[in-house]
Parts: structure tokens; C-alpha cells; sequence
């Protein structure tokens, strides 16, 4: 197995995620990676924006308490999420106050359905430009495609994932559709995950 | 988030939007719909958005009439 090591000491956010997410995708031969950072955020926000690809990530601090993130990933699996546009993932701009953002369909509104997927597209793209971004995303029953391949929405909603923000999908709603294994982003949860969310939300908005 | 430079186009309505996105699929343009940001209007529509170096590759689409009615913007996203 080769092995990668980055050094992004002393680069300030988001650089580590981007140079990290680089090294991932440039080096897709490597299973193992060794991403040396200079503090505890830079640490947390690689390792989840190298989650929310697929692989494992775990940080560590070595006897002198200097942190890294080790990664990898399935051997002859290169990574699945090339480099989009210069979006940046830093910081994390996530409410504490538990705002759930619950999405049961591909389409917002009733009416045209072609209107429809475009507007809940534009609607998650405002979501990940919002200064503050909502704690929690739901996906379940046709909202469980928007987080899989193919999902004109996928990026934005890996956009929000990189910030911080919790991205569930109903594990139910995806077998039912036969997409389990083309989900892209986050966890897949089950209904008991779903009501506690939505009970323990300040507010949950249904777009 | 940090922002970028962006070439937006904006359109005369949601089906023209819609049309342009179709356009620029099947011409493989770069890009994508995006809600009109509130510092081109207040009001609601969707806007193409593309990365500025592109710019000249939309010749086409306004040789083509696609974007017909609506306008270039170089904005901050």
C-alpha cells in the first residue's frame, strides 16, 4: 500500500481542505494518506470533508500533542468526487440551534414537476450560500435521490456536508427506490433518527 | 465561504432559464441554473451561472438566440 503524506502547517483555512481534497484526487493510486496540520479545526475539517467522499479518517496527535489526519480508503477505489468548481469548505458556519431542513420530495412546491426540480435544485444552492446553514438535512421517500449519484444537487448538498452540516437520508426510502448503494453524501438514518431530529429541532423547514 | 468571480446571465423568464440549461447541456457549456442573486434583483428567478474565463465560449448560445432578452453580469458569488 503507498503511502502520502501532506504538510499544510501553518496554512490557514481553507487550505488544508483544499490541498488535502487535491491530494486525494491527484493521488487516487495512494490508499493511505497522512495529512500533517497545524490545529484542531484544520484537523476536524479534513477529516470531514474526507468522510463525507467515503473514506475513513481518523485524527491523531503524536507524544508532542502535533496533530494529523490519517486516511484511507478502498484499495483500487480512486476517489469519486473530482475537484468542482474553487468551492471551499471552511470554518464552520452551522447553527446551534438546530434548525432541520426536512426534504420528502425531488421537487418543491406542487404544480409542474420539471418546474418543480428546478426549484428545490436553486432552493438547496441557496441553503449552502446562507451565512448560517442549518444544523441538519432529512432526505426520505423522492427526496433520497438528491443525495445520490446523479443528483443534479449533489454538489451543493456535499457543500453544506463540508460545512458542517449533518446529511441524513432514509435508509427505508433508499431501499425501496433499489439506490442504497448509490448514495453519495452522508449517513444513511432510520425513522426513529428522523422523528428524534425533527422533535428536537427549533425549527424544521419544509421546503 | 470564499467567493469567486462568476459570468451570471440572466433571462426574461423561468422557461428561458430552463431553455438555456438545455442548451447548454446538449452544446456541453459550462455552468449551471442558479437562483438570480439578490444583488442583480429582489425578485425571484434563475440565472446561468458560469466560471468568467468562459465568457466567449456563450457567443454561441446569443448567435443562437438563446439568450435573447437577457443579460451578462461579472459578479462575486
Amino acid at each position: 500500500m503507498s503511502k502520502f503524506v501532506l504538510d499544510v502547517r501553518g496554512e490557514q483555512c481553507p487550505v488544508p481542505v483544499i490541498k488535502t481534497r487535491k491530494a486525494l484526487e491527484e493521488h487516487g493510486e495512494c490508499c493511505e494518506f497522512t495529512i500533517l496540520v497545524g490545529d484542531d479545526n484544520a484537523a476536524q475539517n479534513v477529516q470531514r470533508m474526507a468522510k463525507n467522499r467515503g473514506y475513513e479518517a481518523e485524527i491523531a496527535a503524536d507524544a508532542e500533542g502535533k496533530l494529523s489526519v490519517h486516511i484511507t480508503g478502498q484499495e483500487g477505489i480512486a476517489p469519486e468526487q473530482p475537484l468542482q468548481e474553487a468551492e471551499t469548505v471552511c470554518a464552520l458556519p452551522v447553527a446551534k440551534n438546530g434548525v432541520v431542513v426536512a426534504i420528502g420530495s425531488g421537487t418543491m412546491g406542487a404544480g409542474d414537476d420539471e418546474l418543480g426540480r428546478l426549484l428545490i435544485k436553486g432552493f438547496i444552492y441557496a441553503l449552502s450560500q446562507q451565512e448560517t446553514l442549518p444544523q441538519t438535512l432529512l432526505f426520505y421517500n423522492g427526496g433520497a435521490h438528491l443525495t445520490c449519484e446523479g443528483s443534479p444537487a449533489l454538489d451543493d448538498i456535499r457543500s453544506l456536508a463540508d460545512q458542517g452540516t449533518e446529511v441524513l437520508t432514509c435508509g427505508t426510502c433508499l431501499d425501496f427506490y433499489g439506490i442504497k448503494e448509490k448514495l453519495a453524501v452522508g449517513q444513511v438514518t432510520n425513522m426513529y433518527a428522523i422523528a428524534e431530529k425533527m422533535l428536537q429541532a427549533s425549527h424544521v423547514v419544509k421546503p | 465561504m470564499t467567493k469567486r468571480l462568476w459570468l451570471v446571465i440572466t433571462f426574461p423568464s423561468t422557461t428561458a432559464a430552463m431553455a438555456m440549461e438545455s442548451y447548454c447541456q446538449k452544446h456541453d457549456l459550462p455552468g449551471r441554473l442558479i437562483p438570480v442573486p439578490t444583488s442583480i434583483t429582489a425578485e425571484c428567478g434563475m440565472c446561468w451561472r458560469a466560471p468568467i474565463e468562459s465568457r466567449d465560449l456563450f457567443d454561441v448560445a446569443v448567435a443562437d438566440d438563446v439568450v435573447s432578452g437577457g443579460c451578462f453580469y461579472e459578479l462575486w458569488l
